[in-house]
């Protein structure tokens, strides 16, 4: 205060006056700037994420619709070109005709179209199965997972083996089909790119959530391959273990162990236990 | 040439107290039936802004100097609590909100025992208004700070409060030096020219900023339809 004091006295003008006021001005405007474009940048830079969020989002749903596409043409093909010719022909054996034939020739177009009609059940209970595997549905997941690597096993290319450490609880049955599919993804994924010579899956219970670990000894991806294929247009098939993981509230990490000899894809389900 | 810088003199400190009138007529036209109290208590910052001018003008004309300096330090104080007002209305809830009022209530009766007490009513009062200045640009850093911080996806120029936030950041920076200069070189000629030249520019700034602030749309941000990603359809096919 003095020295303001003093400036006029010294100079006759308050030049301090004038510096200060235009001084607090510049810098009231230089803060109002930076305010300003910062938020600008954050804005922009939220948006671009969101947009990447919701393409991300928007190929998942793609994903999963051409999914369900592909398999409701894989059943409608099972049917029309498996199960519509055994009954058609099982037709043939039973038509009007057969009262006029010989007792013989009848019982054995009886038995014939019997035969054919057992193949069709069989045919149509596999169509089910492969929609929900019994298994999985009366025993629960730890006796699916292990009949689907019982039945890996028999084709004596890979060894697949599975260890559930707590499995006292099951989860729920929508949560169990889930993680049921998406271990059956990522098990085919490795029979067919990594070229393993085992399979091994582990289940362990921490707090509210279960975790799937499945090592391997193939070449497998990582982290950063997974989220790159789930940008591309192709990897349909991690897209769809994507989504499933999305719709378990879950969370899928791929990595490799500390002495890059075998690849791990862990699974973490938050435990929705059948009361 | 001395009737020609007071004629010119007296068309800026004109231009200044009708400058007032440009924010009060946009909030009559645009804002009059707004919901958010946060105009309310700017438009009745303008009416008084104009009857103080209006009364300190005249007051000047009449020479009642001591009447003409409790006038001022009451603007100050008034100035101060309409923008704690303000402040209170537009700030979201949390701690730092808690301590307006206790700023206000401090500020209020240092104010009274200053003018009463200190300064003795002798002329204009630098250190209350320095004292006002600095909380009020503090608060508007604060609050600017807490707009960066939160996660909005509206521009913060787009919105009425910010307008007015900067009006008094701006405002106040500008007169800052002015008013605590103000106590000891009051009687200078030279310092009173300056006086008028830049207090009146600043409001001139100051009511074209609050007339942009009455043109901005609502502050309050609609809520976004909450898109549904939780693929519920998808969990069903399945």
């Amino acid at each position: 205060m003095f020295f303001l004091q003093t400036s006029d006295n010294t100079l006759g003008i308050p030049y301090v006056l004038i510096l200060g006021t235009i001084g607090m001005f510049v810098m009231a405007i230089t803060l109002v700037s930076v305010v300003v474009f910062h938020q600008r940048r954050v804005i922009k830079f939220n948006k671009q994420l969101q947009k990447m969020e919701e393409e991300k989002q928007q190929m998942l749903l793609k994903a999963s619709i051409r999914f369900q596409e592909e398999e409701r043409q894989r059943i409608a093909a099972d049917l029309h070109d498996d199960a519509g010719p055994l009954l058609a022909t099982a037709r043939l054996y039973l038509n009007e005709n057969l009262i006029h034939q010989e007792p013989a020739v009848q019982l054995q177009s009886i038995f014939s179209a019997k035969q054919i009609i057992d193949d069709s059940i069989q045919l149509i209970r596999n169509i089910s199965h492969s929609l929900m595997p019994p298994t999985l549905k009366n025993f629960g997941l730890e006796s699916a997972i292990k009949d689907l690597f019982e039945k890996i096993n028999g084709s004596g290319v890979i060894n697949a083996s599975a260890r559930f450490h707590d499995n006292r609880e099951r989860l729920k049955e929508e949560q169990e089909l889930l993680v049921f599919r998406v271990t059956q993804e990522l098990v085919t994924n490795i029979i067919k790119h990594s070229h393993a010579g085992f399979i091994h899956l582990t289940q362990n219970v921490q707090g509210n959530f279960s975790y799937f670990r499945i090592h391997h000894d193939g070449k497998g991806i990582l982290q950063s391959d997974f989220e790159k294929f789930n940008y591309d247009s192709v990897g349909l098939g991690l897209k769809n273990i994507e989504s499933r993981i999305k719709v378990l509230r879950g969370s899928i990490s791929f990595d490799i162990d500390s002495t890059n000899t075998y690849y791990k894809v862990t699974i973490e389900v938050p435990r929705e236990t059948v009361k | 040439m001395i009737s020609n810088v007071t004629a010119i003199l007296s068309l800026i400190q004109y231009t200044a107290l009708f400058s007032h009138l440009l924010p009060l007529v946009f909030f009559l036209l645009l804002k009059l039936h707004a919901k958010e109290k946060s105009l309310r208590v700017i438009f009745y910052y303008i009416l008084y802004c104009i009857i103080n001018e209006s009364i300190g003008y005249y007051l000047h004309q009449i020479h009642a100097d001591e009447l003409f300096a409790f006038i001022f330090a009451f603007f100050t104080v008034a100035e101060f609590s309409f923008f704690c007002l303000f402040y209170n209305y537009v700030l979201p809830v949390s701690n730092p909100k808690k301590l307006i009022f206790p700023i206000w209530l401090s500020f209020i009766i240092f104010s009274i025992v200053d003018f009463f007490f200190l300064n003795k009513m002798e002329g204009f009062d630098s250190f209350t208004s320095g004292l006002q200045t600095i909380f009020i640009i503090g608060l508007c850093i604060y609050y600017l700070f807490v707009q960066i911080r939160g996660r909005n996806d509206l521009y913060i120029y787009s919105t009425s409060n910010f307008w007015i936030i900067i009006t008094f950041l701006i405002y106040l920076s500008g007169t800052f030096f002015l008013y605590i200069m103000a106590e000891t070189m009051i009687k200078s000629r030279v310092f009173k020219i300056q006086y008028v030249i830049i207090n009146s520019i600043f409001n001139i700034l100051k009511n074209m900023l609050l007339s942009i602030a009455m043109l901005m749309k609502s502050s309050q941000i609609k809520p976004e339809l909450k898109k549904n990603y939780e693929w519920k359809d998808y969990n069903h096919a399945n």
